[in-house]
């Protein structure tokens, strides 16, 4: 078994396909540091002198109209009553307003501790403490390490086209008869094709990760907008390379199963993208059942946990209904036993189909 | 032409060869292999009883879809049949393939590698799933003559040279049983000389070949046994010389003077032969004494410019058999829903040998 894995791995890189997908993931790195330039620059001084002249005829006009315009703003906090809060206290101008968005390569934890906790008219439903902790964390941010998470899921894909092209190119060009013929035992051959196609992406998405980090770590330094790069930080970055890496291996091995059971890298390829996109694109549909679509929980193993939002309908007690967004969590342990299990009964059916079928 | 098949791996010593006299290497039993289809059942191999013995050249013979290809599939194992046993070298197959698998090379239907990779590539991963020494890659390159091309990608390859490469694959086990599927299939007249050399080589060291084709002039030359199939199902075997006796006595080819052909017709036909037109000659069969044949014509004035006798060959008992058996190609069963049919039409005429028809239908 480990000969056949050994030969099988060999076998990985002499492929040219194998050492496309690397080009292409260089690519997607480069194009993912190349995007981080634009959000990491700080303001540049006409920028800031720009900022300052708008925000000064701004202060102008509040020192003569401030005053009035917060007590309108407390009246009508007032009539609201119950507590209601416009936040008039912060109503006055402010010179971030009138500079460019900067972010930093880890974002402000401030910054995390988003409004929107099911956010709730009626407060009905207090702020879930889960969905709190998934939108505070490192990975749900859209500037800085976690916008990096995108590229990361490009990686993953090819991961998962190498998978699929190891198995089809082989089956497609009759030498699969051939090797049968050196090694009819088709349950070892099966497994030394999956794990050589997981071991064998390994690499490549570690390293395509690594070389993002870094060099987005670089463009920020250069930039002087690291943030607070902290050790907990890498001790994230850390552990979300090890969900990267082995939801790379598994993509690599659903790629194989998937090659065997739809035997052409086409339908392979169109089936896993076709699904990940209908399940995207029809998320909202599905209602409660997003929490079992493949793109959300392949989110959530790599993000430690994601959150999905529902419409719920109540019934006031007017008689009138009302609809409200609610936002509910998948948590990362969910989405890494989704993937495992989809991995495990993919490989399996495709094995009992590979042990069974005719090679001609 | 490179002579390669010579300097090959050492000939067992003839006494072994001897020794495995009356063993056989293939053996199968009543094998059977449908394939579904939206037409329903097509019967394949039907039944199949093959018996190769260990040594020489076993020619594998019947007409295209007579299931050649799938009995050697199934002998190794790649298509599953749904009857019946096989065995090679007593090993039963597939069940206990892997303990047989080294000692048997194949080619199934035409070479199959990586087309991207080299030629060397190519065979460097069969020898290490198989753990043979990296040199014997080297080694079986330059015993088919292919040593100085082993650095090209192998769909840059003429067919001839891919099948060189598919010999030189299945000698890296250094097998004692060899399969080739219709090894001849496209090459030119050198490549197929070299080919049925190459095999002749391989059995004249001791191995067995077992080689199918659907053209008899193919394997004649160089087969000591045949067994000849048609519609998945043994019409003969033997040896070649046993056939060709059984295939009837010889025939003689009379040529006379374009003139002169309409007379001794009748001539040769008042003496009581069957004389067939065969362009400008006569062909007499029933195995005549050309001496007879020319005596009689001469003396009424008719000479004869040329009397050639005839061997039955190979060709001839091989068209005989299968014509007879295949006159209108597969055996179709059409599963459930041809036995309905046949349900209401009983009077529908049943094929011949159609087992698996009324099978089906039961
Ligand atoms: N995979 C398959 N599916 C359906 N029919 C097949 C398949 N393989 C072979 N056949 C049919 O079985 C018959 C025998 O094929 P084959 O064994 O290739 O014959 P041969 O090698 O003697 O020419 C043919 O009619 C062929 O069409
Ligand atoms: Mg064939």
């Amino acid at each position: 078994m480990t000969r056949l894995l050994r030969v099988e791995l060999r076998r990985l890189w002499l492929r040219r396909m194998t050492w496309a997908a690397c080009v292409l993931a260089l690519v997607a790195v480069g194009i993912g540091i190349a995007t981080q330039v634009g959000t990491a620059r700080p303001p540049t001084d006409a920028q800031i002198a720009e900022a300052e002249r708008f925000y000064a005829d701004e202060l102008a006009w509040w020192e003569e109209h401030g005053e009035e315009e917060v007590a309108s703003c407390e009246e009508a906090e007032a009539a609201e009553g119950d507590g209601a809060d416009y936040g008039c206290e912060e109503m006055g101008p402010r010179l971030e307003h009138y500079l460019p968005p900067t972010s930093t390569f880890v974002p402000d934890a401030a910054e995390l501790d988003g409004p929107s906790v099911a956010a709730d008219v009626d407060g009905a439903v207090a702020p879930d403490p889960a969905v709190a902790a998934v939108q505070g964390s490192l990975w749900s941010g859209w500037s800085g390490l976690p916008s990096l998470v995108p590229v990361a899921t490009g990686l993953l894909m090819l991961a998962f086209v190498v998978g699929v092209s190891f198995m089809t190119a082989e089956q497609g060009s009759g030498a699969l008869g051939m090797w049968l013929t050196f090694e009819p035992r088709r349950r070892r051959v099966y497994w030394s094709k999956a794990v050589a196609a997981a071991l064998g992406t390994v690499p490549v998405v570690l390293l395509g990760w690594a070389a993002l980090v870094g060099g987005a770590y670089a463009v920020y330094a250069r930039f002087g907008t690291l943030g607070d790069v902290t050790g907990p930080v890498w001790v994230q970055v850390a552990a979300f390379s090890g969900r990267l890496v082995l939801a790379g291996a598994a993509f690599a091995a659903i790629g194989v199963a998937l090659g065997v059971l739809l035997r052409h890298a086409a339908a392979a390829v169109g089936v896993g993208a076709g699904v990940l996109w209908l399940s995207t694109v029809f998320a909202y549909s599905l209602g409660g059942l997003q929490r079992w679509t493949p793109a959300l929980n392949f989110d959530a193993w790599l993000r430690d946990g994601a959150t999905y939002e529902v419409v719920r309908t109540t019934m006031g007690e007017d008689g009138t209904y009302a609809e409200e967004w609610v936002t509910r969590v998948v948590a990362g342990w969910q989405g890494g036993l989704y993937l495992l299990a989809l991995t495990v009964v993919l490989s399996l059916v495709a094995l009992v189909v590979f042990r069974r079928r005719d090679v001609s | 032409m490179n002579q390669w098949w010579i300097d090959g791996p050492a000939t067992p010593p003839p006494e072994e060869v001897a020794a495995l006299d009356g063993e056989l290497a293939i053996e199968t039993h009543g094998l059977r292999k449908t394939y579904r289809s939206v037409r329903g059942r097509a019967v394949c191999v039907e039944g199949l009883d093959l018996e190769v013995p260990v040594g020489g050249v076993h020619g594998f013979l019947g007409p295209n879809g007579s299931g050649k290809t799938t009995t050697i599939r199934m002998l190794l194992g790649l298509v599953r049949p749904d009857r019946g046993t096989a065995r090679i070298f007593g090993h039963e197959v597939p069940k206990r393939l892997p303990d047989v698998v080294g000692r048997v090379g194949a080619i199934v239907e035409s070479p199959k590698f990586f087309p991207a990779f080299s030629a060397r590539s190519n065979l460097r991963l069969l020898a290490d799933a198989i753990g043979a020494p990296r040199g014997r890659v080297d080694a079986v390159l330059e015993e088919v003559g292919l040593a100085g091309r082993a650095r090209d990608r192998y769909k840059g390859y003429s067919l001839g040279m891919k099948q060189r490469l598919a010999i030189a694959a299945t000698l890296l086990k250094d097998p004692d049983l060899l399969i080739f599927d219709e090894p001849t299939n496209g090459l030119d007249p050198a490549g197929i000389r070299e080919i049925r050399r190459t095999m002749r080589g391989l059995a004249d060291r001791g191995r067995t070949v077992l080689v199918s084709s659907h053209i008899l002039g193919e394997v004649e030359q160089i087969a000591d046994t045949v067994s000849i199939v048609a519609r998945g199902r043994l019409v003969a075997s033997g040896r070649v010389a046993d056939l060709i006796g059984a295939g009837g006595r010889g025939s003689v080819r009379v040529r006379v003077a374009p003139d002169d052909l309409i007379i001794a017709t009748s001539l040769l036909e008042t003496g009581g032969l069957t004389v067939r037109r065969e362009h400008d000659a006569l062909v007499v069969d029933g195995g005549p004494d050309p001496a007879a044949l020319n005596r009689a014509l001469g003396e009424r004035g008719v000479w004869a410019r040329e009397l050639v006798p005839q061997q039955a060959d190979l060709e001839s008992v091989f068209l005989g058999l299968t014509q007879h058996e295949a006159p209108g190609g597969r055996t179709h069963a059409g599963g459930r829903r041809r036995g309905r049919r046949r349900g209401a039409q009983p009077a529908e005429p049943t094929p011949p040998e159609t087992g698996a028809t009324q099978e089906v239908a039961r």
